[in-house]
């Protein structure tokens, strides 16, 4: 009887919840939603922003269709996704490991360790720019003082290594992050778990195995989909380091977007290209999030 | 009763001052490239502080973006009709193809009235002129690209200036053995590397050829015999060692490509006149060891050796379209041309592509030599990437970087060119 005296109420905070969302659904909608819809109208011109816009059809996409460049930066994308999983996240919680402990080294080596995620991007790349300079460089000035000359490289020129060059700065800044990401699941494991495998004299290895890394498994499933989504439209570093060159060596999808755009004034061709970074990145993410959550659910009935 | 006639008086004259002053506040905004000192941003702000000294009610807000940057940004601010007052291009293609979206005013009336249509040579303001009207005036500099080198090194080994292609080579082959770089070259910036390009292009078939090509008359086209010479030329260079490590990736922004010259890693660097400004702000110590020469002629091509690649004004100042207050701007551009700016630009190593005598005004021997090469020139070819509409040049700037990295083969950047000068010009 209660319930329908109250069923007014409940209808009026709904109203009020989202009274309280328009604002921010407003500008959800004006800044991302309707930019998709509108970028795909853009694609189906020719248009260099200022001037007139001529409906070309489906031009653009019948040449992304046969553009090499849009494929190799395809393909750097994936390179990225993978190399960023498979080693960020190793690397992430081998560090939250290691200073997850209260020893006294450990507070001074996190706040050292989290630096570079402070740092803007910009910032990070002109200081591995300097780090990677061809002559007076740090890498290669210490190459040059060790006597190891072969190894001395061009690393962001040389188009067969500059990817990874580049991938070797996004991962240093972004460690850090899942680092913390870890730390924070780390100490949310119950400290008897390992006190009672210890009693069962488990060693260390054996309950790094058996007990952190299942316990951990919810978040490494965020953090690879973190990763996965953060790599497909990754953008800054690539763009300050080596502007996706030389010849397009390291270019991604979001880089080659903004080149055509806004170096070449083709934006038209540009928002083909993010149209499709946009249908790219949505497939694979929740291709990759539907098989993750079918994991999650199996290891939590083991 | 006299003394609400007071009030009244009094309130009076307070409103009519105010609105007085609030009507006659003029803002103009100015957009333009020079962030570091030198002889541009000098001249830009002293004639502002001039201007605003005279024109107590106009101010000027002078906003400085580095260059790399700095097309983009202004299409950003056209395309969101939110473009400043005056802005700089550097005449040309990317000047059309404002105008073409009517976004630039036509000061040639505002020009003559004020008396300072006179100030600019025929020659530079010709860059911002379509169809007889002004869109652009000349401000900064008439720069060309010359063969900067240490004068020190070649004497050290013993070497002549190169007065031919096949000599320059030598003096290349004669470096490599002794671990100096023969051409400093920072080509992250792709205009950079753009001016050894222009050059074999002039040197093997004749400035016609781009002409030709640009304008798609007499059978001109961008994969043409000439265009692809050079850019076999280019890249013998580049497989004879010409260019420092990693020079596809270092940045002219950051100085470095002179730092290889500071240094004596490198021998010689291409570059453009300003070149001379921005060493002796830089590094002044080295202007002793410091001189010219025009890149070389090929044997048995076409151009003749002292074609120059350049620009006759540099940067182009024009006035927008939407301004609220075109007259003041025009005002100001007659401060910018004046003769206290012309002898400003002289002082700190420029040219300028106006004022009167400018010749007999120069008393730095090296820019005696400079205005020399530039005005005993018949032939100046403006940069490819000024000349051609911005997307066609984007295409010229990669290609040719792709050349340098030896990633596409001659043939293939000459029809990776041609086929996007078809695609722009609608051609089947």
């Amino acid at each position: 009887m209660k319930k329908l005296e109250q069923l007014p109420w409940y209808r009026r905070e709904n109203f009020v919840i989202s009274l309280f969302l328009i604002p921010a659904a407003f500008f959800f909608v004006l800044y991302i939603v309707a930019p998709i819809p509108i970028s795909f109208y853009y694609s189906l011109f020719r248009w260099d922003g200022i001037g007139q816009k001529i409906f070309i059809g489906f031009q653009n996409w019948s040449e992304l269709m046969r553009d090499p460049v849009f494929f190799r930066a395809l393909k750097n994308n994936f390179i990225l996704v993978v190399v960023s999983i498979i080693v960020q996240l190793p690397f992430g919680i081998g560090l939250a490991l290691l200073l997850n402990g209260g020893r006294w080294w450990t507070k001074p080596l996190k706040t050292i360790y989290v630096l570079p995620y402070l740092m803007s991007s910009v910032a990070i790349g002109m200081l591995w720019r300097y780090v990677y300079e061809p002559t007076f460089g740090l890498v290669n000035m210490f190459l040059e003082a060790i006597g190891k000359y072969h190894w001395i490289q061009d690393w962001l020129g040389d188009p067969k290594i500059v990817l990874y060059s580049v991938i070797n700065a996004i991962n240093w800044q972004f460690i850090p992050f899942y680092m913390i990401l870890f730390m924070a699941a780390m100490t949310a494991i119950p400290e008897e778990l390992y006190e009672a495998a210890k009693i069962d004299g488990a060693s260390p290895w054996k309950s790094f195995w058996t007990i952190t890394i299942p316990l951990l498994m919810p978040t490494i499933t965020n953090a690879a989909t973190l990763s996965l989504v953060g790599s497909l439209k990754y953008f800054d570093l690539i763009h300050v380091l080596s502007g996706g060159g030389p010849s397009h060596a390291s270019e991604l999808l979001a880089t080659y977007m903004y080149k055509r755009s806004f170096h070449h004034f083709r934006m038209g061709y540009g928002s083909t290209i993010a149209v499709a970074l946009f249908t790219i990145g949505v497939v694979v993410s929740s291709i990759f999030m539907r098989s993750a959550r079918r994991k999650e659910y199996e290891g939590s009935a083991l | 009763m006299k003394k609400a006639t007071l009030y009244l008086l009094v309130i009076s004259l307070l409103l009519g001052s105010s609105l007085s002053v609030y009507a006659q506040q003029v803002n103009l905004t100015l957009w333009h490239i020079h962030t570091n000192e030198g002889a541009a941003q000098y001249t830009i702000q002293d004639a502002i502080r001039r201007f605003e000294a005279d024109y107590p009610n106009v101010k000027i807000e002078e906003v400085q973006i580095i260059n790399d940057e700095y097309k983009t940004k202004l299409m950003i601010a056209m395309g969101a009709n939110d473009e400043p007052d005056i802005f700089m291009s550097w005449g040309g293609g990317p000047l059309e193809t404002y105008i073409n979206a009517g976004k630039v005013w036509d000061m040639t009336d505002a020009l003559n009235n004020e008396g300072i249509y006179d100030n600019f040579l025929p020659v530079a303001l010709d860059l911002g002129v379509v169809n007889g009207r002004v869109y652009g005036v000349p401000i900064v500099n008439m720069a060309s690209a010359l063969v900067w080198y240490r004068t020190d090194i070649f004497e050290r080994f013993g070497l002549e200036v190169p007065t031919t292609y096949s000599e320059l080579l030598d003096v290349m082959e004669v470096f490599n053995k002794n671990n100096i770089t023969p051409f400093a070259l920072a080509n992250a910036n792709k205009w950079t590397g753009s001016m050894y390009f222009m050059y074999l292009v002039d040197r093997v078939a004749g400035p016609e050829e781009f002409y030709n090509a640009m304008m798609r008359v007499n059978g001109g086209s961008f994969a043409s015999e000439g265009f692809i010479k050079a850019g076999e030329y280019l890249q013998d260079l580049v497989r004879k060692g010409a260019f420092p490590r990693g020079f596809q990736s270092m940045d002219e922004d950051l100085a470095q490509s002179r730092n290889l010259l500071y240094t004596e890693r490198a021998a010689m660097y291409l570059m453009g006149s300003w070149a001379y400004g921005t060493i002796k702000a830089e590094n002044d110590s080295m202007l002793e060891h410091l001189d010219f020469f025009v890149f070389p002629g090929i044997d048995g091509g076409k151009g003749d050796p002292s074609n120059l690649v350049g620009t006759p004004g540099d940067n182009y100042f024009s006035i927008a379209q939407k301004s609220a207050h075109k007259e003041y701007a025009a005002k100001f551009l007659g401060y910018l041309s004046d003769d206290t700016a012309a002898q400003m630009l002289i002082d700190n190593g420029h040219i300028p592509p106006f004022g009167s005598n400018i010749g007999e005004r120069i008393s730095d021997p090296m820019m005696q030599k400079i205005y020399g090469a530039v005005s005993g020139s018949d032939t100046v070819q403006l940069w490819y990437d000024q000349s051609l509409p911005p997307e066609l040049a984007q295409v010229h700037l990669d290609t040719t970087q792709a050349l340098f990295g030896l990633e596409m083969t001659p043939e293939e950047a000459a029809k990776t060119m041609e086929e996007a000068a078809k695609r722009y010009h609608n051609e089947k």
